[in-house]
C-alpha cells in the first residue's frame, strides 16, 4: 500500500539523507589546509565514522525503545547503560590506577566495557522480565533503580579518589569521537551487523506490537518473546556506542522525537531510518560547531544533555498524555 | 485504640534501643560508666562526635522519610519522592550555584540557595506531572528521573566547567563522619519542618484526593499543595546540605509502612518517620562496623539496602496487586477506603 | 470450541471456579453478569491473552495452547476494550494489520481484496484515509471491527463492543454483530452488560455469577425473572416485545 503519506516520507527521508551526507562531508571539508589534507583526513575519517555509528546505534534503538514500552517521552539511557560505564572506569581507575594497561589500552579498554555491559545487561533484564512476567515498565523501573545503584558506588570512588587520578578519569568519562582505532570501528560494526541480523524478525514485528499487547496476540505474534529480546537488543546496541564514544544521554529522545514528528507514521523502517539520519546530523553538525566555533570548549554532550533536556520539557508541555 | 497504637510504640521503643546503642559504636570504646564518673576525654567525645551524630541521623532519618510520605501523597503516586521527584537533584544544584556564585558563603548561605532551588524544582516537576495524563503510574518517576537527569546534567556540565566536580561529590554522596559540632546544626531546622507536616497531616491527606474533591471539602487545593511540596524541599534540601544526598529512605519507609498500615497519612506519619529514623540508624551503624576502623558512606550502605528493599517491594507489588498487607487493623476512615478500591475483575 | 472446568484466581481471590460450556457454530453468544463475574476472564482464556490456572480449552480437537499462535490468528480473532492505538495510522492501514496472520507485513493482491471488502462492508470508505485518533467513538469501533473482518476467521470474540457508544451506535454495532452471523456465517462471542442488547441480537446466552456459570441456553431459557434475579440480586419483570423477552429492572 503505497499511499500518499508513504511517498512523502520517502521524500523526506531522502532529503534527510541528504542533509546527513552534507554535514558529514562539511566535517570532512571544512577549513582544511590543502597540503595537510591526508594528514587531516586521517584524523577526520575515523571521527566520523564513529559519529555515523553512534548515529546508527543510538538513533535506531531509540525507536524500537520507545515502541517497546509504548512510549514516546522516553528515552534508552534509562536503562543504565551510561551509569554502568561510568562506574567501569572509575573501578578500573580507582583499583589498578590511571596508568594502567586497563585504562590506557583502547582496545582492551572496550573489551572491557564491552563484555561487562554486555553480560551484565542481559543476565539482569532476561532475569527482570523472567520475574516481572514481562511487564516491561517494571523492568525499566528496577533498570533506573540499579542506575542510581550503580551511580552511588561511582560517586563513592570518586569521594576517596586521588585528586590527579580523579582529572585524568573525568576527561574519559565525557563523551569523545577521537581516541577509536581503526580495530574498535570494525569490531563495533560487526557487532551492530550481528544484532540487527538476529533481530531482523522481531524488528518486523514492530508495526504490529505498537497495536498493544491484546491486538499483538489477536494477529498471532508472539508478543512477550519479541518485546523481551527487542529490549535486550536495544541495551546491546546502546552499550555498543557508549563503549565507543562514552556516555551521551538525550540524544535517543531528540532523534526519535524529530523522526516522529517529521514523519507522523507507524511504519517504523521509516521511523528508525528518520531517527539515525536525524542523529547523524545532530551529531555530525554538533561535532563541527564544537570544533570550529567553540574550538572544543564545550564538549558536545553538554550541547546534547542541554538541547535534550529543553526539548524533553517541550515535549512533556505539548503532550496531553504520556 | 491501643491495639492501633502497638505497631508504633514498639517501633518507638525499637529506635529507643538502637539509638543508645549507636551512642556506644565506634573507633573510641565509649563505656557508660565512664561517662557518669566523669571521664572528660570521654565526655567530649561524646558531645562532640557521638551526639550530634545520632541527633543528625535522627533528622535525616525522620526528615527524608516524611518528605517521601508527603510528597506520595500530594501527587497520589507511590513511587514518587525526593530522589524520583527532581528533589536531590534541584538541591544539588543550588548547592553548586552557591558555591560558585558566593565561594565565601557559610553553610547557611548555602542552605539558602539549595532550599530555593529544592523548592522551585519540586514545584516545576509537580507543575509538569500534573498537566499530563499518565498511563501508567510507573511513568511518573520515570519522568521525575529524567527530569532529574535534565538539572543533573547542568549542574554536572557547570561543575565541569569550573573545576567543582569532586567538591561538589561531597554533596553528592551521604555521609555522616563530618557530622560534629558547629557543622551540622542546620539539620534541626527538620524538626519544625516535621511537625509542620504533622500538622497539616489531614489537609495532605485531602489534596492527595484531588482537586475536586478538596474543593468540595473547602480545602484549598494550590495552596496546601505547594505548602507540603515546600516543606519536603525544605526538609530535603536541609538534609542534603548538612549530609549529603541520600537516595531511597523517601521512597522505600512510606511504601514500607503503608503496606503494613494502609495508605491514611495521619495514621502512618509517625510509624513513617519512626521507620525512617531505624532504617537510617540501623543502615548508619553497618556502615560504620564493616570495614571500621574507617566507615562507608551511608549513601552506598542506603544504597545497597535500599534498591534491593525497594526491587522487593516493587515484585511484591507486582504479585499482589495493589493490595497492601495490613496486620494491623485495616483502617475505615473515609479516605482509607476510597484509596484501596477493590480491584477490577481482571480486564484483558 | 469446548470448554472444560476453567479456574482461575488473581492475588489469591478465585475469578473463575470450574466453567464448562461448550460453544454452538454459527451463533452469536452473548455473555452476561454482573461485575467480577468472570465473563471478560473467560473471554481472555479462550483467546489465549489470559494464561488460566486449571482447565481445558478445545479448539478445533486441539488444545489452544498446542497451536500454533500464528495458525490460531487465522481461525480466531478478538476484540478487547482497550484499544487506545497511540500511532498515527489511517483506517485503512488499520484494517490492513488484520492480514498480518496471512502474509506478514507485505499485503498481496488478495489481501487488498479483503481489505476493500472489510472496508466497504463496514461503509468506511468515506473515511478510509482518516487518522483513527481523529475519529468519533462509534467510527473508531466500526474500524477495528473491520479489522476484525479482514482477519477473516470463524470465530470472532468481542469483549464490550458498546462500552461507551450511545445508544445510536451501540444499536448500530449489535446490528452488525447481527450480520456477521446471518451474512457471513460467523460464530460471535461477546461480553455484554445490556441484558436487553443480549436477549434481542443473540441466539445463547451464558450467565455467570460468583465465577460461575449460573445458566447457559437460549435467549428464552435465560432470560427468565428467576434466573435473572439469581444473578443479579435484584428484581425482574420480563415482557415480550417483537417474539423477545425483554427485561424490566428497577
Amino acid at each position: 500500500m503505497k499511499t500518499a503519506a508513504y511517498r512523502a516520507n520517502v521524500r523526506k527521508l531522502i532529503l534527510l539523507a541528504a542533509l546527513a551526507a552534507l554535514a558529514a562531508a562539511a566535517y570532512l571539508l571544512v577549513e582544511v589546509d590543502p597540503r595537510y589534507a591526508a594528514f587531516v583526513m586521517r584524523l577526520r575519517i575515523p571521527k566520523l565514522i564513529v559519529m555515523l555509528i553512534a548515529a546508527f546505534a543510538i538513533g535506531g534503538a531509540s525507536i524500537v525503545f520507545q515502541s517497546v514500552i509504548n512510549n514516546t517521552i522516553v528515552t534508552p539511557c534509562l536503562l543504565g547503560m551510561n551509569s554502568l560505564y561510568t562506574l567501569i572506569h572509575t573501578a578500573v581507575v580507582f583499583a589498578a590506577g590511571s596508568g594502567s594497561v586497563l585504562a590506557v589500552n583502547g582496545n582492551i579498554s572496550f573489551a572491557v566495557d564491552l563484555v561487562i555491559m554486555g553480560v551484565t545487561a542481559t543476565l539482569i533484564y532476561s532475569y527482570l522480565f523472567r520475574k516481572t512476567n514481562h511487564n516491561v515498565l517494571y523492568v525499566l523501573l528496577i533498570g533506573t533503580v540499579l542506575t542510581s545503584f550503580f551511580t552511588s558506588i561511582q560517586s563513592t570512588l570518586t569521594r576517596v579518589m586521588d585528586p590527579n587520578e580523579y582529572d585524568t578519569l573525568l576527561s574519559t568519562l565525557v563523551a569523545s569521537f577521537s581516541n577509536v582505532n581503526a580495530e574498535i570501528i570494525l569490531f563495533a560494526i560487526v557487532l551492530l551487523a550481528v544484532l540487527v541480523f538476529l533481530l531482523r524478525r522481531d524488528l518486523a514485528l514492530l508495526n504490529v506490537l505498537t497495536l498493544g499487547k491484546a491486538q499483538a496476540i489477536n494477529l498471532g505474534v508472539d508478543y512477550d518473546k519479541s518485546i523481551r529480546r527487542l529490549l535486550l537488543g536495544v541495551t546491546l546496541a546502546i552499550a555498543v556506542a557508549t563503549a565507543v564514544v562514552g556516555p551521551i544521554s538525550f540524544m535517543g529522545l531528540i532523534v526519535a522525537n524529530l523522526a516522529r514528528q517529521l514523519l507522523k507514521t507507524y511504519r517504523h523502517s521509516q521511523l528508525m531510518l528518520g531517527s539515525i539520519f536525524f542523529g547523524m546530523i545532530v551529531l555530525v553538525g554538533g561535532q563541527l560547531i564544537v570544533e570550529h566555533v567553540y574550538s572544543y570548549a564545550i564538549p558536545i554532550n553538554v550541547f546534547i544533555t542541554v538541547g535534550g533536556g529543553i526539548y524533553f520539557l517541550y515535549l512533556l508541555l505539548t503532550k496531553r498524555k504520556v | 485504640m491501643i491495639k492501633r497504637s502497638i505497631t508504633t510504640v514498639l517501633l518507638a521503643v525499637a529506635l529507643l534501643i538502637l539509638s543508645v546503642w549507636s551512642l556506644f559504636v565506634g573507633v573510641i570504646d565509649l563505656h557508660l560508666s565512664d561517662l557518669l564518673s566523669g571521664d572528660l576525654a570521654q565526655l567530649e567525645v561524646f558531645i562532640i562526635s557521638r551526639l550530634p551524630r545520632l541527633l543528625a541521623l535522627l533528622c535525616t532519618g525522620v526528615g527524608m522519610s516524611v518528605a517521601g510520605l508527603i510528597m506520595q501523597q500530594l501527587c497520589m503516586n507511590k513511587f514518587v519522592s525526593p530522589t524520583t521527584g527532581a528533589t536531590i537533584s534541584s538541591a544539588q544544584l543550588g548547592i553548586l550555584l552557591a558555591l560558585l556564585f558566593l565561594p565565601g558563603s557559610t553553610l547557611w548561605g548555602r542552605a539558602l540557595f539549595a532550599f530555593a532551588a529544592a523548592i522551585l524544582g519540586t514545584w516545576v516537576f509537580v507543575w509538569f506531572i500534573q498537566r499530563i495524563q499518565f498511563k501508567d503510574v510507573v511513568m511518573v518517576p520515570l519522568v521525575g528521573i529524567m527530569f532529574g537527569n535534565v538539572i543533573g546534567g547542568i549542574t554536572s556540565y557547570l561543575a565541569y566547567q569550573y573545576d567543582m566536580t569532586q567538591a561538589l561529590s561531597t554533596w553528592l554522596v551521604g555521609h555522616f563522619s563530618l557530622v560534629v559540632r558547629g557543622r551540622f546544626e542546620l539539620v534541626y531546622l527538620t524538626v519544625p519542618l516535621v511537625l509542620l507536616a504533622f500538622l497539616f497531616a489531614n489537609h495532605f491527606n485531602i489534596v492527595g484526593m484531588g482537586r475536586d474533591f478538596s474543593k468540595n471539602l473547602g480545602v484549598s487545593y494550590n495552596l496546601v499543595l505547594f505548602t507540603g511540596l515546600s516543606i519536603a524541599a525544605m526538609i530535603t534540601a536541609s538534609v542534603v546540605v548538612v549530609v549529603g544526598s541520600i537516595s531511597y529512605i523517601g521512597l522505600i519507609v512510606p511504601n514500607v509502612v503503608a503496606m503494613f498500615k494502609g495508605d491514611r497519612i495521619r495514621g502512618t506519619l509517625a510509624d513513617t518517620a519512626l521507620f525512617g529514623a531505624i532504617f537510617v540508624l540501623a543502615c548508619d551503624m553497618l556502615a560504620r562496623v564493616v570495614i571500621a576502623p574507617y566507615e562507608l558512606p551511608i549513601e552506598l550502605v542506603v544504597g545497597i539496602i535500599g534498591s534491593l528493599l525497594f526491587i522487593g517491594l516493587l515484585l511484591y507489588r507486582l504479585r499482589h496487586g495493589r493490595k497492601s498487607v495490613r496486620l494491623g487493623p485495616a483502617h475505615s476512615g473515609g479516605c482509607a477506603s476510597s484509596i484501596a478500591q477493590p480491584e477490577k475483575e481482571g480486564s484483558i | 470450541m469446548k470448554v472444560t472446568e476453567l479456574t482461575k484466581q488473581y492475588d489469591g481471590k478465585t475469578v473463575l471456579n470450574g466453567v464448562s460450556f461448550e460453544i454452538p457454530k454459527g451463533k452469536v453468544i452473548s455473555l452476561i453478569g454482573p461485575n467480577g463475574a468472570g465473563k471478560s476472564t473467560v473471554m481472555g482464556i479462550i483467546s489465549r491473552l489470559v494464561a488460566r490456572d486449571a482447565g481445558l480449552v478445545d479448539f478445533a480437537g486441539k488444545d489452544i495452547s498446542k497451536w500454533k499462535s500464528q495458525e490460531l490468528s487465522k481461525r480466531l480473532a478478538i476484540l478487547t476494550q482497550s484499544n487506545q492505538i497511540q500511532m498515527k495510522l489511517t483506517v485503512r492501514e488499520l484494517v490492513a494489520f488484520g492480514r498480518f496472520p496471512y502474509s506478514g507485513g507485505r499485503i498481496t493482491p488478495e489481501d487488498q481484496q479483503k481489505i476493500d471488502e472489510a472496508i466497504a462492508y463496514m461503509e468506511l470508505e468515506a473515511f478510509e484515509d482518516r487518522f483513527i485518533d481523529e475519529l468519533s467513538g462509534g467510527q473508531r469501533q466500526r474500524a477495528m471491527i473491520a479489522m476484525v473482518i479482514a482477519q477473516d476467521t470463524e470465530f470472532i470474540l468481542l469483549d464490550e463492543p458498546t462500552n461507551n457508544l450511545d445508544i445510536y451506535h451501540a444499536s448500530n454495532m449489535m446490528k452488525i454483530v447481527r450480520r456477521l452471523c446471518d451474512e457471513l456465517g460467523k460464530t460471535v462471542i461477546l461480553v455484554l452488560h445490556e441484558i436487553n442488547y443480549a436477549a434481542f441480537y443473540s441466539d445463547y446466552i451464558c450467565a455467570f455469577a460468583d465465577g460461575k456459570i449460573v445458566k447457559f441456553g437460549t435467549v428464552k431459557e435465560v432470560m427468565t425473572r428467576q434466573t435473572l434475579s439469581e444473578i443479579y440480586k435484584v428484581d425482574f419483570e420480563i415482557l415480550e416485545v417483537a417474539g423477545k423477552p425483554l427485561s424490566i429492572y428497577y
